[in-house]
């Protein structure tokens, strides 16, 4: 009994010994010592600052982002001007691509070395914010009085906690659209799509610009175009625009498995299988883009495009245009996703890192930021006033808001979509295997199973 | 031939203790390996130890590890997704590894001989072991495309209709195989060209001279004199067959391995840095651990049925 105890109770702490000496030869770089469970300088209450602005000592930052090298020259510009205003704090810009971003930031977090500003993509922060590796920015928000009211709700609202707790300000959103190529409908002689538009009118226009040229039986110009891969290009809208959901508002179970969900999604398999106005995604996985080849005549998608979309028209000499997405039975609802910025918990200058999450927000950073054209600004001063009018359909993203819904987000998000969408893109859009409903019930109660493990 | 003779003749050697030849070299041998074996001891042996702690918890990377014994691997028996990358993992390793070794083996005969030039050709079957895994995926991403990629049309002009290479189940793993054959021939064939070259060309005059003709020295001298280069490339082969990621990871995008292309290492990463899950991340890595310990373990004991040394 004596050794069963013995191995009962200390074998573990070997091991989590020689799990951090693992992790330690792993983690590249890792300056500091890991300090998990330590107290963090700023955890409790901020440094009194009645006059607001930064008054502690000069230090330096480390900020991490994703991004391509357009969007870091845009961080670095904000970070520089944040650096005039606030001459005592400097702060290290760091970009990786998306999945090394993630390898990084959890390879750093665990050896207690992770930036102490970052970049938080909507949908996984529960995944780090229920970890306990983020710091509650509510009692700063507090002490400068600073008015989340002045940023967009949903980009406020996806880092706010049921218990009232901030763990972090939206930087930027994108929402969804319908481009459209104003040369491919003028051609046809087709009015341009507009709010009246619904799923009808979307496959009627559709199938007017589907067009096989040169009569060889390959059809030369889609229609319409659209991204599979990820629920926000397009299907999550069509599932709300039919009246259904993705997961319950607990975040406990999928309501995939209803008729409603089902008939959004069913929808986009007709587009490309039954109505034949959108290209078996297949044809498009390794060039990319249709729209952009000058091969579809629409396309549902990103508001983060307009910068590729706009070089490509430019390239290939055809004109676009932006509109709502076309209304479902249900009505009308988009997707909006917002990045945020996040301060670590272990950070040891929180004050500092609070003023520089709180600039990014600003109006200052925002109308920087809304240079890129890449997304939308958070800021609602910015958003209705330079952003709405500085390119031409920057007013309908704009107004997207008013019926966006946000990209879900929860605990266990990326097992949970490895798995939905493993099934969907094999069984239903690749290929039209099963009907969305079929495929949906196959996969319900595995994804149920992940909800339940949180 | 008169040195094998000499070798096999057994002679008095002279034994001391300390101090001798013999421990002078052994010394000097333990002195050369030490920055290997220190390196190994360091940056492998630590973490594969700690690896194996880490799969007998349940932990995130960010919130303590929890206890959990042998729950990991319970799991991993019961999970559908593993056990298909299991199964294409070994798919890939059975087609690659003979496929691979098979051109390689030609290859390098026919690169095997003193013509003008043979040293660029020898280069180019080298590049793609050089080059990017993310550089050769766009570049067979292009190769594969269901409209206007090569391969299509190549197979067009036999008459056979398009096929969608990477995203038709069917073909998703045989397109994975066919672009890391290609990719990791350069390595092989270098084997195989420095096994073939260490082949004294007595042997093969001795064979002449016997009335042996291309094929019968190409069986009894050529081959029973490579084996070893080929016991070599095999053992590399089977190890990195199921170790393969890269390729796996770069023909995915824009989505993710499907149920047709998942392998062993991809879950492991999957679970590890994306699922929050790094001790059922770690079980599985121990599990491979253990596969690729069996095989090549057996392996190596089957060397002494076929393997010739000189």
């Amino acid at each position: 009994m004596a050794m069963h105890t013995l191995h009962r109770t200390r074998a573990p702490r070997l091991l989590t010994a020689l799990a951090a000496a693992g992790l330690l030869a792993g983690a590249c770089g890792g300056g500091g010592s890991p300090t998990p469970t330590a107290a963090p300088a700023g955890s409790g209450a901020p440094s009194a600052n009645p006059e607001g602005g930064y008054t502690g000592p000069e230090v330096t930052i480390s900020y991490s982002i994703w991004g391509d090298p357009a969007e870091l020259r845009s961080q670095q510009a904000i970070v520089d001007a944040f650096h005039s205003a606030n001459p005592k704090i400097t702060v290290d810009v760091t970009v990786s691509d998306w999945d090394a971003y993630w390898d990084k930031l959890q390879t750093g977090l665990a050896g207690g070395a992770a930036p102490d500003v970052f970049a938080m993509d909507g949908p996984l922060f529960p995944d780090y914010q229920s970890r306990d590796v983020l710091l509650d920015l509510a009692p700063y928000v507090e002490r400068d009085a600073f008015d989340l009211t002045q940023l967009v709700d949903q980009g406020v609202a996806v880092f706010t906690t049921s218990d009232g707790g901030q763990y972090g300000l939206p930087r930027d959103l994108n929402t969804i659209i319908l481009y459209y190529n104003r040369s491919m409908f003028d051609a046809a002689g087709l009015a341009y799509p507009d709010e009246s538009w619904d799923w009808a009118k979307l496959v009627e226009a559709g199938t007017a610009l589907t067009k096989d040229d040169n009569g060889d039986g390959t059809v030369d110009q889609w229609g319409f175009y659209t991204e599979t891969t990820d629920m926000e290009n397009y299907w999550s809208s069509l599932v709300w625009q039919n009246g259904g959901d993705i997961i319950s508002a607990d975040r406990t179970t999928t309501l995939l498995g209803t008729p409603e969900a089902a008939g959004g999604i069913q929808f986009l398999q007709d587009l490309i299988w039954k109505d034949k106005i959108m290209a078996d995604p297949a044809l498009f996985a390794e060039t990319g883009d249709a729209f952009e080849q000058g091969k579809a005549a629409m396309e549902a998608n990103g508001s983060w495009l307009v910068p590729t979309h706009t070089a490509a028209a430019e390239d290939l000499g055809f004109e676009f245009g932006l509109a709502p997405l076309p209304k479902g039975p249900a009505g009308r609802y988009t997707s909006v996703n917002p990045t945020g910025a996040v301060v670590y918990k272990g950070s040891k200058a929180p004050d500092a890192a609070w003023e520089f999450v709180k600039y990014l927000a600003s109006p200052a950073a925002q109308e920087q930021l809304m240079l890129l054209q890449a997304s939308l600004p958070v800021s609602k001063e910015v958003l209705a006033g330079p952003y709405a009018t500085s390119f031409e359909g920057a007013d309908v993203l704009a107004d997207s808001l008013s019926y966006a819904n946000l990209k879900p987000s929860f605990r266990g998000y990326n097992e949970f979509t490895t798995i939905l969408q493993g099934e969907l893109d094999v069984e239903v859009f690749n290929a039209p295997n099963k009907t969305a409903a079929e495929a949906l019930a196959d996969v319900v109660p595995q994804l149920d199973a992940v909800l339940a493990s949180q | 031939m008169t040195a094998l003779r000499r070798r096999a003749a057994p002679g008095p050697t002279p034994r001391r203790r300390g101090g001798g030849p013999v421990a002078a070299e052994a010394r000097w041998a333990w002195l050369f390996l030490a920055p290997t074996l220190i390196g190994l001891a360091i940056l492998s042996a630590g973490p594969i130890l700690a690896t194996f702690g880490i799969s007998l918890t349940a932990w995130d990377l960010l919130t303590p590890p929890e206890w959990v014994s042998l729950e990991n691997y319970a799991a991993l028996v019961q999970d559908e997704r593993f056990l298909v990358a299991l199964r294409n993992t070994t798919f890939y390793t059975v087609v690659s590894v003979p496929l691979g070794m098979t051109l390689a083996l030609g290859l390098a005969l026919a690169l095997n001989r003193g013509i003008r030039g043979i040293a660029w050709v020898r280069t180019a079957y080298f590049l793609p072991v050089v080059t990017s895994a993310t550089a050769v995926g766009l570049v067979w991403a292009w190769i594969y495309a269901p409209s206007g990629g090569i391969l299509n049309l190549l197979i067009g002009v036999l008459g056979l209709p398009p096929q969608k290479w990477v995203s038709d189940p069917f073909w998703a793993m045989p397109a994975i195989v066919m672009m890391s054959v290609w990719q990791g021939l350069g390595t092989s064939v270098i084997i195989f060209l420095a096994g073939l070259q260490a082949i004294p060309q007595e042997y093969y005059d001795a064979a002449a001279v016997d009335g042996a003709g291309r094929w019968a020295r190409l069986r009894s001298v050529t081959l029973p004199l490579l084996t070893p280069s080929i016991f070599f490339t095999g053992i590399l082969s089977l190890i990195g067959a199921f170790q393969v990621f890269d390729q796996v990871y770069v023909l995915a995008r824009p989505g993710k391995p499907t149920e047709a292309t998942v392998t062993l290492v991809y879950f492991i990463y999957e679970n590890g840095f994306k699922n929050f899950k790094m001790g059922y991340a770690a079980a599985a890595s121990w599990v491979l651990f253990l596969i690729v310990a069996v095989l090549t373990f057996v392996y190596f004991r089957s060397q002494r049925r076929w393997v010739h040394y000189q």
